[in-house]
């Protein structure tokens, strides 16, 4: 008896240990996941800091042959620069418009098709997605040319008639996100699926009332990530919106922020860009809260 | 069971998608096509009243050019380099992220900034942070700056090292052009991951608890698994992307694709592309239809291996 | 199903290419000729114009539509800033597709070359010689064509460009034009009792001179390698292209003997170019930090001087002056001197819009006010040389120093070396051999130190470059 008492107590303080070894680890695992996180930090914030300091800094300054590390005087004109020349206001208007009509319509395009990807039986379908998959693998520079062609037959050109249609339309489906999507469907166990069908929910009620919620932080993550294509798009806009009227900011910031001579005078446009990039930033702001909440709206739990 | 009425639904959900990609992406394909196949086709000789023969002369002649092998050469380099680093590492990221409570919005929010980031910022940082400014191919070195990162390793008494400029070495401007790609390419997958994360039941968490299952055994065993659509997501998409690299070279070296003294030593299969676009769209096209037959095999054995692997 | 998947592809490709037929069938480029006697008949035109001006010479560009609407009310124009030269140029090249392009641009030679595939740029020569008589809205008339006065005022090599083509036709008119000069810091030069080089000769003696007085500097900065190559072929009238038959001739012993030369200045630290030092030249000819390397001389764009000139001090002096002076030649009595700077352009279009182009075009590089305003905003010199006798640019010219003024001073050297300007030949591929010659300089200049036979070197270096440039075009 004797024996097997004190092998208890013997027990009872390796598990002791044991648990000040746990807090121990757990305090030294702590400090180093915050360690390493901060320092991925640091590194991802350090050209977003030289946007910023470079966006008030003067020409001369911006020229110098050891770049400074923070700006000797703060030259605020280049916001003004920014802001007056070039038409912020009207640019920006268009910007915001594109970029909300064309994220909707995405959206909608792209939650039809995973929906029919992950969710649908029928014929062809694999044949189907790795034929969408190949076309992602051609460099779109090449299409420029034909889609140039092609909006100029529908008439797409005239803007003063058609509006931003030739800004939005061209670029609606993207494989990337019915991909992204039809991961995350998958995920979805079938079975509620299959529930849904004997309860008699239509298909569309189901992708609304179930896919969707539970689908939320790819789709809100798509959503940023269509946004930001209208903030940085560049190329086609300037090939077929002539008049200023129907501008994006890129163009007007490309345009604008020359010096005499043609070299570009960085850091009026990264003025411009720090004006464009934070109500970005903001919208951003209220989204982080959707994507964390994953988890708590999950139907699957219990 | 395959009921017949969801073959005509299935393809009505795909119609609006379909439609688009007949328009503006399959039909410029058949014209790539076209183009791939007239020999030295020029879309502007074309409107001057050049006609053009039917041929393979295009891709004779991508292919005998002593410098698609070494655009060859780099875009693969490139790819089998920065694909699985920036997949591992954002995976760790999004998984220590996701098991801190204090500090993780701000941390969220500030791996989000790059997207609100000028790309052109980006790549002037990063080439300021490795430009060394002198005259260092001269016999009497003269150093004006040896840039931050060479400061940097300078405390750990590291000699500068000549990583973009005249004179540098091969394996330096790949390390520096890996460095660059991950940065650029962690944003995005942190936030996929991040997402997907999100979304796993955290039941199977909870069940490895009480068993005290450990850290990276959970990772290996529960994590990797449920985030394997999404792993697999970030990983094929990166090779199409990354086989597609170009605009990161031009970030740190300008459109020369190469340090002073040596351009074009880092160019790739898109940059070619470039090259030819603008009065050889026959040859461009021709190369753009190789580098599809290279990355369609790539994604095949990809999609092969996830399918095997992937747990849904 | 995959019949009706089928069936539906199908549909839609035919669909498709009876569009693109129909844009086929257009058939835009009908070369454009011009009926005898035709003019200007005060018709409605709308006009685009495509250029890369910065704010401040836009405004001065709608001062003079403004002055040019008096004359001409119903031109209507249209200008806008595309972005970047190449930018205007893949704008255009992709326009011309859908004969959807601008009726005048900027333009580069090269440009025209790629344009003219398509044969889409108006050669002027018959427009020029016209007598045809244009009424004007303020009741005066002018020929359509130039008068001989107009074309004696060119100044003759900036006109002589618009004919550099295969055909030697007049395709375009110089807007404004710069050039490459050599700064020099003047404050240093006249310290130390030395001597402005005029000759290469003269620059390798005065380099090492330099090195002496200050062995922590770089004492020459070079802009551009292209531009010094190019520059030096002209200079001692060795081969670089042509136009016609075989093109890329630049692979001769004469060519890498100056190669040669200027790699081994290179290692010998009396010269380095932006690319090679990794940041701007015109920044190491104006640091003044103590311990840090700087250089004394610049060869640079004309019409980049202010940025050659030093930062105030406190007490709002310059801390040296700057001079500014004809690059060093091969041989005096061959002055050459390379020109840059944007032309006008007029593209296909109706008679009317031709036409109301070239007035415009006209007004533009003729009219003495617009030449000087441009030029004192810009920094790049007039076309014409009777600007020089413009009361304000006279003016401008004559307070030209190295300090405040020191884009008047660019322009007066400028001026005075108006004989010693050369252009180069156009044709498709010719902006690739610009950028090989480039590469090949300071592909040399960079391994001269390390290469174990440097004659074998840059005679590879000059053999790839040539298979470059053929394979390219």
């Amino acid at each position: 008896m004797s024996k097997n008492s004190s092998l208890q107590v013997m027990q009872e303080r390796d598990m002791h240990k044991v648990v000040v070894g746990q807090k121990i680890m757990r305090v030294v695992s702590q400090f180093f996941l915050y360690l390493f996180l901060f320092a991925i930090a640091f590194i991802i914030l350090f050209p977003f800091y030289w946007m910023v300091i470079s966006s008030v800094k003067t020409l001369d300054e911006y020229l110098l042959t050891i770049p400074t590390l923070f700006p000797r005087e703060f030259d605020f004109a280049n916001y003004a620069e920014a802001f007056n020349t070039a038409n912020l206001g009207r640019l920006f208007g268009n910007t915001v418009f594109v970029g909300v009509v064309s994220t909707i319509l995405s959206l909608v395009i792209t939650v039809l098709s995973a929906f029919a990807f992950a969710r649908l039986e029928f014929k062809g379908k694999n044949a189907m997605f790795a034929a969408l998959l190949a076309t992602m693998m051609i460099p779109g520079e090449l299409f420029t040319i034909t889609n140039y062609k092609t909006v100029n037959d529908f008439g797409w050109l005239d803007l003063e008639t058609y509006g931003f249609t030739v800004l939005i339309v061209p670029f609606l489906v993207s494989v990337f996100y019915i991909y992204l999507l039809k991961q995350n469907f998958m995920q979805i166990p079938n079975e509620l699926y299959l529930a849904a069908k004997v309860d008699g929910t239509s298909d569309l009620k189901y992708l609304w009332k179930v896919m969707i919620p539970l689908a939320l932080p790819t789709l809100i993550s798509i959503t940023i990530l269509k946004m930001m294509g209208s903030w940085n798009t560049y190329m086609w806009p300037n090939l077929v919106a002539d008049s200023q009227n129907y501008w994006l900011v890129t163009n007007g910031l490309r345009k604008f922020s020359v010096t005499v001579d043609n070299r570009p005078d960085t850091p009026v446009q990264m003025a411009a860009v720090a004006i464009v990039s934070a109500p970005l930033f903001m919208v951003f702001l209220f989204l982080r809260k959707y994507i964390m909440k994953g988890v708590s709206r999950s139907g699957i739990k219990g | 069971m395959v009921e017949n009425k969801h073959q005509w639904k299935a393809w009505i959900y795909l119609s609006p998608a379909i439609v688009l990609l007949l328009v503006f992406t399959v039909w410029p394909i058949i014209n790539t096509l076209i183009m791939a196949f007239s020999e030295n086709y020029s879309s502007l000789a074309g409107l001057g009243g050049q006609t053009f023969k039917f041929g393979l002369g295009n891709f004779q002649h991508v292919i005998g050019y002593k410098g698609f092998i070494t655009c060859l050469k780099n875009t693969m380099l490139l790819c089998v380099l920065t694909v699985p680093l920036s997949t591992i590492l954002a995976l760790l990221i999004s998984v220590c992220l996701n098991a801190i409570k204090p500090f993780q919005k701000l941390l969220q929010t500030i791996y989000f900034l790059p997207y609100v980031t000028n790309s052109i910022a980006i790549g002037m940082v990063f080439a300021a942070m490795f430009n060394i400014v002198g005259n260092i191919s001269s016999q009497e070195q003269i150093i004006t700056t040896a840039g931050i990162i060479n400061n940097f390793l300078g405390l750990f008494g590291v000699e500068p090292i000549n990583w973009i400029n005249a004179g540098s070495s091969y394996w330096a401007n790949i390390t520096v052009m890996v460095v660059y790609i991950v940065w650029n390419a962690l944003p995005f997958k942190i936030l996929i991951l991040l997402g997907g994360l999100q979304s796993v039941n955290k039941q199977y968490y909870d069940a490895a608890k009480i068993d005290s299952t450990p850290k990276w055994r959970v990772l290996t065993k529960i994590t990797v698994p449920l985030l394997s659509p999404m792993i697999a997501y970030v990983v094929i998409t990166g090779f199409i992307g990354g086989f597609k690299e170009y605009s990161s070279i031009v970030g740190i070296f300008d459109v020369g694709m190469g340090p002073a003294g040596d351009h074009g030593r880092l160019n790739t299969m898109v940059g070619y592309i470039y090259d030819s676009i603008k009065n050889q769209q026959g040859r461009a096209s021709a190369a753009a239809l190789i580098l599809f037959g290279i990355i369609f095999v790539v994604t095949m054995i990809n999609l092969y291996v996830s399918k095997k692997k992937t747990h849904y | 199903m995959k019949k009706t998947l089928v069936a539906l592809l199908l549909v839609a490709t035919l669909l498709l290419s009876c569009f693109s037929m129909a844009g086929c069938g257009k058939k835009a480029q009908e070369n454009f000729e011009l009926n005898t006697g035709a003019t200007y008949d005060g018709s409605e035109v709308e006009l685009t114009f495509y250029h890369t001006m910065g704010a401040n010479l836009r405004e001065v560009l709608e001062k003079y539509i403004t002055k040019f609407n008096e004359l001409y009310p119903n031109i209507k124009i249209t200008h806008s800033q595309v972005g970047s030269y190449d930018d205007v140029r893949d704008k255009i090249a992709t326009e011309l597709t859908v004969n959807n392009q601008p009726n005048i641009a900027y333009c580069y030679p090269d440009h025209v070359a790629l344009y003219n595939l398509a044969g889409a740029v108006i050669t002027l020569d018959e427009i020029i010689s016209s007598k045809a008589e244009v009424k004007r809205a303020d009741g005066t008339t002018e020929i359509l064509g130039f008068t001989d006065e107009q074309i004696d005022d060119f100044i003759d090599a900036y006109y002589q460009e618009g004919k550099e083509f295969e055909g030697g036709k007049m395709h375009t008119l110089p807007l404004s034009k710069s050039t490459e000069v050599l700064y020099y810091n003047k404050t240093f030069f006249d310290q130390h009792g030395l001597k402005v080089p005029t000759t290469w000769d003269e620059m390798e003696e005065v380099c090492e001179k330099i090195l002496k007085i200050d062995p922590k500097c770089i004492p020459l900065g070079y802009d551009s390698e292209a531009n010094w190559f190019i520059t030096m072929t002209e200079q001692l009238k060795t081969p670089y292209t042509s136009a016609t038959g075989d093109r890329f001739l630049f692979n001769t012993k004469e060519n890498q003997a100056f190669v040669k030369r200027f790699a081994e200045w290179h290692k010998k630290g009396y010269v380095t170019t932006e690319e090679i030092y990794g940041s701007y030249t015109s920044g190491l000819f104006t640091n003044l930090k103590a311990g840090e390397a700087r250089s004394y001389m610049c060869i640079g764009s004309s019409a980049g001087a202010s940025y050659q000139r030093p930062t105030k001090n406190a007490n709002g002096k310059y801390p040296f002056d700057v001079g500014i002076t004809t690059i060093p030649q091969a041989d005096a009595s061959n002055k050459k001197v390379i020109s840059q700077g944007p032309s006008l352009c007029i593209f296909n279009g109706t008679e009317q819009e031709v036409l109301a182009s070239w007035l415009f075009v006209k007004y533009l590089t003729t009219n003495v006010e617009f030449q000087a305003e441009f030029s004192m905003t810009s920094g790049y010199v007039p076309v014409i040389e009777s600007v020089a006798d413009h009361p304000v640019y006279s003016q401008f010219i004559k307070n030209a120093n190295g300090g405040d003024n020191i884009t008047a001073l660019s322009a007066k050297t400028c001026l005075e070396q108006k004989d010693a300007y050369f252009v180069s030949p156009a044709f498709n591929g010719s902006s690739e051999a610009r950028d090989q010659v480039g590469q090949l300089l300071q592909y040399c200049m960079v391994q001269y130190k390390t290469a174990k036979d440097v004659d074998a070197m840059i005679d590879k270096a000059f053999k790839d470059a040539v298979a470059e440039c053929e394979y390219m075009s």
